[in-house]
């Protein structure tokens, strides 16, 4: 054990909740406008105590006896038990469904009643430490953007405590190592979420927002708790690591007990070691089915087609907020939970297959909407979801380059992303809260530095060399095109089993040929067919990378370029920002900038990504299926060109369109919104057709030899075909490209429509059945002692002679029934 | 004198004052009127209660009771009735002199002696009593006690009437 | 009579104030006292205030039947002379007292009640109970009386009100007179064995001594009346006598604080007596 690394994994959640507990306390009475303080400082300890987690990490992962297990390093920090109930799972179903393998022989221990324990437990790996490392960095840089941002806010102290108590539960989200307290975290974000995002909550939308985060988070929370109890059903225990059934962690005896299966002590994780080394998995619909529930639970958290309409809205919360929670970090738990489940997701091709088009299909559908958004943060939000989207797509390819790719990708999208926010941030400071382009305009000369660091955020998500989203995008596309390779090869393998191999697309490597391919389950129709579906999702891929660079560069240009234009509401505010926001977008510029280049390999081997042959360390990735699917470092030249060349077009298209009078930018607005449609559906175009000269000749020519029949002929053919014509272009008009888009395809009418109205219907008639038939009888039973006491109340006639009557009468009719008592 | 006849008769004179005195109770509007119907009860006890004790007087006035009732005997004998009387008078004024006192305020705060007036007690919704029919007062009854004059009309400045010096 | 007298008088009271038996119907017609309770209960129907034309004459001759009925009911006191002076007693006290509730005018109605008072006094004197007769006279009649008859010209200086000349609704007046004819039914029937007792014939010997037990020192006809009465008030009742002059003062306070809380403020007062 490494003492230095469970120091830092309890220190680094540790300080975040102390400061916000502290601000909570304190702030409003005490620290009031110094309430960022204890917040800030702590996130720095935990950026500090995380970067040296990375190192420890590291230089376990690389010592000898790690590397010869060949199964990664991983470190697990159990704290107390927070639930232990014996015997509650009777016999597990693992048996009943093994791989095809054949090597997932039960256990002795999995025929034991399993005890449900729940222990509190940390874990430090490769992607922990990764995750943490970027979280804290981030929430460090945001934290001291938000003290300038925020400043003069009624509720400063809250913002900050809300902050810290985000940061908590995101550390934990990622250093868990069960997947309840995954679950239990994973809401602790969520509620995080709701609370910022209804920050203001005076303001209705904001409110609204909120509520709608949370509801539309519900959804997937729902099929994330399915896929736990579905993992509990099948493999008895929700623990990510190898432990002893007495729930004890020491690796020593974990790993005798692992030699020595006949004790029946072990308890193998979902995720752990000697499970993913034994390929101890289920396969087939079961494993299917919890791999889309998961993935249905990580669309909601990371905001993915159908569940991607809460964060555009999302939005209304403050800036910082949307830079650090709904771009950097919350939003990629989903990224983060999905890599760490590979193993169960490595047995499951069609899972894959689901998760790869869900993400490129989100990334395009995103992109498209960003293109016509004028609300500077919804552009960015629609960015982060097509980039969300662009990791599903590489975390969907499955391989190990798409996995380490996808979480590259977030890594280095978390700094940029961040950077956008914070620099549209100190925009809306600028202009007094407002964010409409239309608005404002030209800011370049008025807020020097913001534009430069918004500029090289910018170029950052466009994948422009050799800035960090170039590279990390070029693994993306690089994977996507690899796994159209892999289905091609594996068809190809598996009728001419020593076929040559495309010397571009190496087989893979000779020690991973001991563990079949998964592919080797798939018919060779399914095998074709998934190929020809990763190739029409590389290419989409390749377009939303031009769609990022078009609608990266038109937010630019209308923000920063074009004629000066400030708004009434900005006020003494336009001006640029002060240097405590100035700072972190300063440093973030220089992270985005550098980033992708500090990962690259060395020079003789500079197709190595440092950051995914780290990931590979991490237990996940070490072992297991997914080695199969390892190939040697490689840059992809072509894919990279193509990828370049995208971006490049899409850079240069948004600049032409944007820069100067806008002109073109306005006529293909009105091309694709199908205006001038209407002119067609005028039937006297037709007449106006002879004007053109060369039908001129020839009507003419017609009519002198007595033709003009003809020409009439055709001229109320072609006015009645342009009348049928114009129907569908006229309804065409209000489901035009430009408005589909500007309405963000009509999501959120739809979902009202199908989902929310139909719910209030049924809410409306609950409710109807319960104020009058429930209540009712309720109130029935209620009505039957007012209306015997309102035959009684006539006597309540407040004289108090009448009292002194009736006390009379009472004291002689005692008096009589005494008398008669002792007569009788 | 035949005692058990004058306990008895003692007894049924007390019985009658407070029979009286209850239905001039119950009846009566006049405030005044009710309280000294209530005092009329309170001297029907007490005319009981001095028969009871001259009753017991008769029986037992000195050492004739038993050894175990001595106790008893002495406290409620011959002297416990008027005892209790005493009190009762004790208590009749207290009482007195506090309904003075409500009935005053009362009837400045409503202008007239009616205990009919005070029916707030009575249960929401339900109407006010008010009197149907008041019948015209007979001749015979627009009398007043009037005092013989006597001695010299003093003369009276009706302004100091007015303005009284002193309260 | 003497087998009254041996009885412990514990028990003697239980056995003479229960009836061993509810009366017959028989029984209770042909009773007396049963007719007298009737009548004068309608003789103080008719003489409370009412519209009944010849009420009060109609109400005061069957009352005088009912009080002879009533009185004719009652044991004799074996005395003619102390019969007569108990009647008289009797009758003022108890005419005095119907007067007092049916006469129409308050003022009246005092003066009425001060006449039964010194009935009362009457009865307390005749009883031995010199000490009390004085100071019901004192308090009551001396006391009591004048300070009603003070609020009532304080009150009502404007003449007649007509709310005492008519009731509460109608049936206060009939329930109230059947109550209280019942209750002096139901004390009948009650002291229905103490009646039988009384008419029994009593030996002289057993009269002589319990008239000789009442004149004894600490006898109820002793002439040493006072110091009889103060020695029992102020050995035996000395922490009632304690209590009762707290609650004196506690009345006191009382009135007054209620009397200062009922008052218009002084200068409402001064303005009111300018205008």
């Amino acid at each position: 054990m490494n003492d230095r690394i469970t120091f830092c994994l309890t220190i680094i959640p540790a300080l975040p909740l102390l400061a916000a507990v502290v601000v909570a306390v304190l702030g409003p009475k005490l620290l009031k406008a110094y309430s960022h303080v204890p917040v800030v400082l702590a996130l720095a300890g935990a950026c500090v105590a995380s970067l040296v987690l990375v190192g420890e990490v590291s230089r376990e992962q690389s010592s000898v006896a790690v590397r010869q297990a060949g199964q990664g390093f991983e470190q697990v920090v159990t704290y107390w038990t927070w639930a232990a109930v014996p015997d509650a799972l009777a016999a597990p179903t693992e048996a009943a469904a093994p791989t095809e393998s054949g090597a997932s022989a039960a256990t002795s221990a999995d025929a034991k009643p399993r005890t449900f324990r729940i222990d509190i437990s940390l874990r430090a790996d490769a992607l922990t430490a990764m995750m943490l490392g970027m979280v804290t960095f981030v929430a460090t840089l945001v934290a001291i953007f938000a003290a300038g941002y925020m400043h003069g806010d009624r509720s400063y102290w809250r913002f900050f405590a809300t902050v810290g108590l985000f940061v908590f539960s995101m550390t934990m989200l990622v250093s868990v190592s069960n997947f309840l307290l995954l679950f239990v975290f994973w809401e602790a974000v969520g509620v995080c979420s709701y609370l910022l995002i209804g920050f203001w909550y005076e303001k209705p939308e904001a409110a609204a927002a909120g509520k709608k985060a949370f509801l539309v988070n519900r959804v997937g929370d729902f099929a994330f708790t399915l896929a736990m109890f579905l993992i509990w059903c099948t493999y008895g225990t929700l623990n990510y690591h190898d432990t002893l059934a007495t729930g004890a962690t020491d690796p020593e005896a974990v790993q005798r007990a692992v030699v020595d299966p006949g004790s029946g002590e072990l308890v193998a994780g979902v995720l752990g070691q000697s499970r993913i080394a034994a390929g101890n998995y289920v396969a087939g619909g079961l494993a299917t089915a919890i791999c889309l529930l998961l993935l249905l639970g990580a669309c909601g958290k990371s905001a993915q087609f159908p569940l991607h309409v809460w964060l555009p809205d999302a939005m209304e919360g403050p800036t910082p907020v949307s830079a650090l929670i709904h771009a950097a970090t919350m939003v990629t738990a989903g990224v983060y939970m999905i890599a760490r489940c590979t193993p169960l997701f490595a047995v499951s091709p069609e899972a894959q297959l689901t998760v790869a088009c869900v993400g490129g299909f989100t990334a395009l559908l995103a992109g498209l909407i960003a293109l016509t958004q004028f609300d500077l943060k919804r552009v960015l939000a629609y960015s982060t979801i097509s980039q969300l989207g662009y990791m599903f797509l590489a975390l969907g390819a499955g391989s190990m380059l798409g996995i380490t790719g996808g979480m590259y990708h977030l890594f280095t999208h978390a700094f940029f992303k961040a950077l956008l926010f914070l620099g549209a941030g100190s925009v809306m400071h600028a202009m007094g809260g407002v964010i409409d382009m239309r608005q404002f305009g030209g800011l370049r000369r008025l807020m020097p530095w913001t534009h430069a660091t918004f500029l090289v955020g910018c170029l950052a998500l466009s994948g422009i060399f050799p800035l960090a989203g170039f590279w990390s995008k070029d693994v993306i596309l690089a994977s996507v095109h690899d796994k159209v390779h892999a289905f091609d090869h594996e068809l190809e393998h598996r009728h001419t089993p020593h076929a040559l191999h495309d010397p571009a697309h190496p087989a893979p490597e000779s020690s991973a040929e001991a563990k079949p391919s998964p592919l080797a389950s798939l018919t060779d129709g399914q095998l074709a067919a998934y190929s020809k579906i990763y190739n029409v999702l590389y290419w989409a891929s390749v377009f939303t990378a031009f769609l990022t660079a078009l609608y990266t560069f038109r937010a630019l240009c209308l923000t920063f370029y074009g004629e000066e234009r400030i708004p009434a509401q900005a006020g003494h505010h336009a001006h640029e920002s002060p240097p405590l926001m100035v700072a972190p977008l300063v440093a973030l510029a220089i992270a985005s900038a550098v980033v992708g280049v500090l990962c690259i390999g060395t020079l003789n081997n500079w197709g190595t990504n440092k950051l995914t042959t780290y990931l590979e360390g991490a237990p996940s990735l070490a072992a297991g299926a997914i080695t199969a699917t390892k190939v040697p470092a490689e840059f992809h030249l072509a894919v990279a060109g193509v990828g370049t060349v995208a971006a490049l077009a899409g850079l240069i298209l948004g600049l032409y369109l944007y820069l100067g009078d806008r002109k073109e930018a306005r006529f293909l607005q009105q091309m694709f919104d199908l205006q001038g449609v209407d002119r067609l559906t005028d039937p006297q175009w037709v007449v106006g057709l002879e004007r053109v000269w060369w039908i001129g000749l020839v009507t003419r020519f017609l009519r002198r030899n007595y033709l003009g029949w003809l020409v009439t002929a055709i001229g109320y053919v072609l006015g009645v075909l342009s009348l049928i014509l114009a129907i569908p272009l006229l309804v065409g008009q209000f489901v035009s490209p430009y408005k589909l888009s500007l309405h963000k395809f009509y999501f959120d009418e739809l979902y009202n429509a199908a989902i929310v109205w139909p719910l209030r219907l049924a809410a409306s008639v609950c409710y109807w059945i319960d104020r009058w038939i429930v209540d009712g009888l309720v109130n029935l039973v209620g009505a039957i002692p007012p209306a015997v006491g309102s035959v009684m109340r006539n006597l309540q006639m407040g004289l108090v002679q009448f009292y002194a009557l009736a006390m009379m009468l009472g004291a002689l009719i005692l008096v009589a029934a005494r008398m008669i008592w002792a007569a009788g | 004198m035949n005692e058990l006849s004058l306990l008895y008769n003692y007894l049924a004179v007390g019985g009658i004052l407070f029979a009286l005195g209850l239905i001039g109770f119950l009846v009566r509007r006049n405030m005044i009127v009710m309280f000294l119907c209530a005092e009329m009860m309170l001297q029907g006890v007490s005319v009981s209660l001095i028969g009871f004790g001259r009753y017991h007087g008769s029986l037992a006035a000195a050492g004739i009771a038993s050894a175990g009732q001595a106790e008893w005997s002495q406290a409620a004998g011959p002297w416990g009735g008027q005892m209790l009387v005493i009190f009762i008078i004790t208590v009749a004024a207290c009482e007195a002199g506090i309904a003075m006192a409500l009935v005053l305020m009362l009837a400045r705060r409503s202008g007239s002696l009616d205990a009919a007036f005070w029916q707030d007690l009575r249960e929401e919704g339900q109407p006010a009593f008010v009197d149907q029919e008041v019948p015209e007062e007979r001749t015979e009854d627009r009398v007043w006690p009037v005092l013989t004059p006597a001695g010299v009309r003093p003369e009276s400045d009706p302004d100091q009437l007015l303005h009284r010096p002193r309260v | 009579m003497s087998h009254w007298l041996l009885t412990e008088t514990l028990h003697l009271s239980e056995a003479l104030l229960l009836a061993e038996g509810l009366p017959g119907w028989r029984e209770v017609l042909l009773c007396r006292s049963f007719w007298a309770i009737l009548l004068g209960g309608l003789a103080v129907w008719l003489l409370l205030p009412n519209r009944i034309a010849y009420g009060k004459t109609l109400g005061g001759v069957l009352g005088i039947i009912g009080a002879g009925l009533f009185a004719a009911d009652w044991p004799l006191l074996g005395n003619w002379t102390d019969q007569g002076v108990f009647w008289l007693l009797a009758l003022i006290t108890i005419g005095a007292a119907a007067s007092t509730i049916c006469s129409r005018s308050p003022v009246y109605s005092a003066i009425w009640f001060a006449l039964s008072i010194l009935g009362t006094a009457g009865l307390f004197f005749y009883n031995g109970a010199q000490f009390l007769g004085v100071a019901t006279v004192v308090v009551y009649a001396g006391a009591i009386v004048v300070t009603f008859l003070f609020v009532i010209m304080l009150a009502q200086p404007a003449g007649h009100s007509d709310y005492d000349r008519i009731t509460w609704g109608w049936f206060p007046k009939t329930f109230s007179v059947l109550t209280a004819a019942v209750f002096v039914g139901l004390l009948t029937m009650l002291l229905g064995n103490l009646k039988t007792a009384a008419e029994a014939p009593v030996e002289p010997a057993a009269l002589a001594a319990a008239a000789e037990r009442l004149e004894q020192p600490g006898g109820v006809l002793n002439s040493a009346h006072m110091a009889n009465v103060g020695k029992h008030l102020f050995t035996e009742h000395l922490i009632s006598v304690e209590l009762a002059g707290t609650l004196l003062l506690a009345a006191l306070v009382g009135a007054v604080a209620m009397a200062i809380q009922g008052k218009p403020r002084l200068a409402t007062q001064i303005e009111e007596a300018l205008r």
